[in-house]
């Protein structure tokens, strides 16, 4: 029967405000069934393989990305690992931070996505960054032995994101536009060479005189970064709201900062929360001044901080090792359809799962309308949640009610793509067989989530077959 | 007061009891008020009803009283049906605790002493064979006799079954009653869809009652099919009464080793969810089928 152990090779990559990162990680895929029931084949183990140097995101400008430099650093990298971009089976290249709003940040992050590895899935947006970082950091591990609601700040170059977990899931996600390289000054003449444009409104509305061009001191640099701590701690719930809080808000703030018991931090200012050697200026940015204060805050007393396994690498970490997950044991595809990238869901509600098969099949067609750009239907994953126990009966009834209302996307020769969450997608796919012509491709596999809005990337069969790779990501550009 | 007093006196003060005139049994001073009160006890005998305890999911329910950290516990739960945070009463389990052992205990006694339902068998189309057992007793102090036909059951067998097909399909009582009548419904659409994807398909279901997993073998050597799969209730426990296994082996032989057998178990709402497990088992009779071996054999292919 089929080899049930198996490693993935996937890459991270972090195109951050302030720094660019890469890393390799190993994924073992492992049964965790007993021989006498059907698979059960979960990942148990993630190891980080090869970590690359961090160098700084390079610009053109301030508002283009160096998409050259970028490319080669990414090709030093790979040859120092002595690895081929073929061996890589997954990963992700995320585009972070203020780097994300730069003019050509799409445009490179495709580029890199195709470059990188033929299969590695290009992926954004602040709430996605946050559970990233939150991952890598280990704090999603560490939710599950505290009870609470541990909150992880991934304070970088341009962005604080905020996740909070409990009991090993995400529930809350938030991000700020606070972070060390907020304002940059030459490190020898001290001039100021870069204030971010939120920082400019601040300095405007309290008077303070920091203009580029000048020299910078820490008492110049002092009001502004007490205001950016209490935001940071004000996001958790703690101290007397800032009047810049709104202000500072990426997105949108957690929903319940009061619930916050534990805080753990990543990014570049969390090594500089400890860091009581380096000279303030070290970085030519406000960093070690930021770190430094935020362990004098009151969010330091107030909330109990964690210490976690990866800071200034939490995020390339997270995008690296926690970004892929498997598919359910028993599921249903055609390997010559294998991989699809980029694949916008479309995502049922429980009421149209629950219509019969005609008037599912009517409210599937009318949500496909929702795809069509340019007259033309894409390639679309229909996502539904399932039923946990389902009867043969409740299997054809979906069945038919997917085959039906997909049929403007396989009668032009498309495969038919479904997730499903429930435990049900062999016993669907083979249904979804009868109802198609004879041999036409379907993918059709369980235990994955995916939302309205997302998109999917399936990659090749592991394990011997028995499951598919699949990353779920959500692309937001602002 | 002799035992005839006695026992008249019990008998009125029962009366009065049932009445609501229990102001005598209790001595108190104003039966009048007691007696004012029927109507009510009248309405609660109508509306009462005994909540069924097997129905509550046992992975939800937490018995301690004040735990600590309620959510880690129920969480902890969530991921077995074992019988955690019971709490207790004194030293010994709670009540509700011991009415859900005594309820599960019970459904699994009944799964292995009744039989499925000679409905069930009609409706499905099932061919009804016995083994040499008589009777249940027979039957569960003799597992060797389990798994022999006599020669009129092994004609019917060879009369409803075609000789050297592919597959031959059949269902066994088992030790669970309960997991047949349960999931057989899905169970067999499942299979045959998944085999029709590999243009394969299966002919009469047999139905054996009394069936050990080792009939099987007969049925393989009366019919010369190449693969023989038996789907037959599991022996019961606390967690699930409703739990099948399929035994599946290719070209199975009396007497041969047990590692010939691939086993799909653990078949039920809770576990694995049956059409899945129908799915599963339409590939595994496939490759069984490809590569001529089955059991350990198939798992080293």
């Amino acid at each position: 029967m089929e080899k049930q152990e198996d490693t993935l090779l996937t890459v991270g990559i972090d195109l951050g405000t302030s720094t660019t990162q890469l890393i390799l990680s190993e994924i073992t895929v492992e049964n965790f069934a007993s021989a006498f029931t059907v698979p059960r084949i979960e990942i148990s183990d993630k190891k980080v393989i090869y970590r690359s140097e961090i160098i700084f995101t390079p610009l053109i400008n301030q508002q283009i990305i160096d998409e050259i430099a970028i490319k080669e650093f990414v090709a030093n990298e790979y040859h120092k690992a002595g690895i081929s971009k073929d061996d890589i089976q997954m990963g992700a290249v995320i585009i972070t931070g203020e780097t994300a709003r730069k003019q050509n940040s799409e445009k490179v992050l495709q580029a890199l996505s195709g470059y990188a590895g033929d299969f590695v899935v290009a992926t954004a947006g602040p709430d996605l960054e946050s559970i990233i970082a939150g991952k890598g950091a280990g704090t999603e591990a560490l939710s599950k032995a505290y009870s609470g609601c541990i909150v992880n700040y991934d304070i970088g170059g341009g962005t604080s994101n905020l996740a909070v977990f409990k009991n090993g899931d995400v529930v809350d996600t938030a991000c700020f536009d606070i972070g060390g390289r907020l304002i940059k000054y030459d490190v020898d003449t001290k001039k100021i060479l870069y204030i971010a444009p939120k920082i400019e409104a601040i300095i405007s509305e309290e008077n303070l005189s920091i203009h580029v061009g000048d020299i910078v001191t820490i008492e110049k640099l002092e009001p502004i970064i007490s205001i950016l701590v209490q935001v940071l701690a004000n996001a958790s719930g703690v101290g007397e709201k800032s009047i810049y809080y709104d202000l500072l808000i990426t997105n949108h703030g957690l929903s319940n900062p009061e619930t916050v018991s534990s805080v753990t931090f990543s990014g570049g200012v969390a090594d500089c929360i400890n860091d009581v050697d380096s000279s303030w200026d070290r970085y030519g940015d406000i960093g070690l001044l930021l770190g430094r204060s935020l362990k004098e805050s009151i969010l330091f007393k107030e909330r109990q901080i964690l210490k976690t396994e990866e800071t200034i690498r939490a995020t390339v970490v997270g995008a690296g090792s926690h970004t892929a997950d498997v598919s359910g044991s028993t599921i249903s595809y055609t390997e010559d359809t294998l991989p699809v990238k980029n694949i916008p869901v479309l995502r049922l509600t429980l009421e149209d799962e629950l219509l019969a098969p005609e008037e599912m099949s009517k409210r599937i067609q009318n949500k496909l309308e929702w795809f069509v750009s340019d007259g033309e239907l894409p390639l679309i994953a229909l996502a539904l949640q399932g039923e946990k126990a389902p009867s043969f009966k409740e299997i054809q009834r979906y069945a038919e009610g997917i085959a039906l209302g997909m049929k403007p996307i396989w009668t032009m020769g498309k495969p038919l793509l479904v997730i499903i969450e429930s435990d049900m997608a062999k016993a669907l796919g083979n249904s979804l067989f009868t109802y198609l012509p004879e041999g036409h491709p379907i993918i059709c596999v369980d235990s994955i989530q995916a939302k309205n809005g997302d998109y999917v990337d399936i990659g090749m069969p592991v394990a011997g077959g028995a499951v598919l790779p699949v990353i779920i990501k959500t692309l937001v550009f602002n | 007061m002799n035992e005839a007093e006695l026992k008249s006196m019990i008998e009125a003060i029962l009366q009065d009891v049932v009445a609501g005139k229990h102001s005598n049994v209790t001595g108190a001073t104003s039966g009048v008020d007691m007696q004012s009160t029927p109507k009510e006890s009248k309405s609660v005998v109508e509306d009462a009803y005994i909540p069924d305890l097997s129905e509550l999911d046992i992975k939800k329910e937490l018995y301690v009283d004040n735990p600590h950290d309620k959510e880690g516990y129920l969480k902890m739960k969530s991921f077995t049906p074992a019988r955690l945070g019971c709490g207790r009463c004194g030293t010994r389990y709670k009540t509700k605790s011991i009415l859900r052992f005594r309820a599960d205990h019970a459904a699994a006694q009944d799964a292995v002493f009744s039989d499925v339902d000679p409905k069930l068998v009609e409706e499905m189309g099932f061919v009804p064979l016995q083994t040499v057992c008589k009777t249940k007793d027979e039957y569960i102090t003799r597992p060797d006799h389990g798994r022999i036909f006599d020669d009129a059951m092994a004609k019917k067998i060879a009369d409803n079954t075609e000789k050297g097909a592919k597959i031959v399909m059949m269902v066994g009582d088992g030790l669970s009653s309960a997991a047949i009548e349960a999931n057989i419904r899905d169970i067999i659409p499942a299979i045959k869809q998944g085999l029709k994807k590999y243009n394969l398909d299966f002919g009469k279901i047999l139905f054996v009652k009394y069936c050990r997993v080792p009939a099987m073998d007969p049925v393989g050597e009366i019919s010369g099919a190449d693969v023989v799969c038996l789907l037959v209730g599991e022996r019961p426990g606390l967690v699930t009464a409703e739990s099948m296994s399929a035994y599946i082996a290719y070209k199975p032989t009396i007497g041969m080793p047990e590692a010939r057998r691939t086993v799909i178990s653990n078949i039920h709402k809770g576990g694995t969810p049956v059409v899945e497990a129908g799915a599963y088992i339409a590939d595994v009779i496939k490759e069984m089928l490809e590569k001529k071996k089955s059991g350990i054999d198939l798992k080293r292919a």
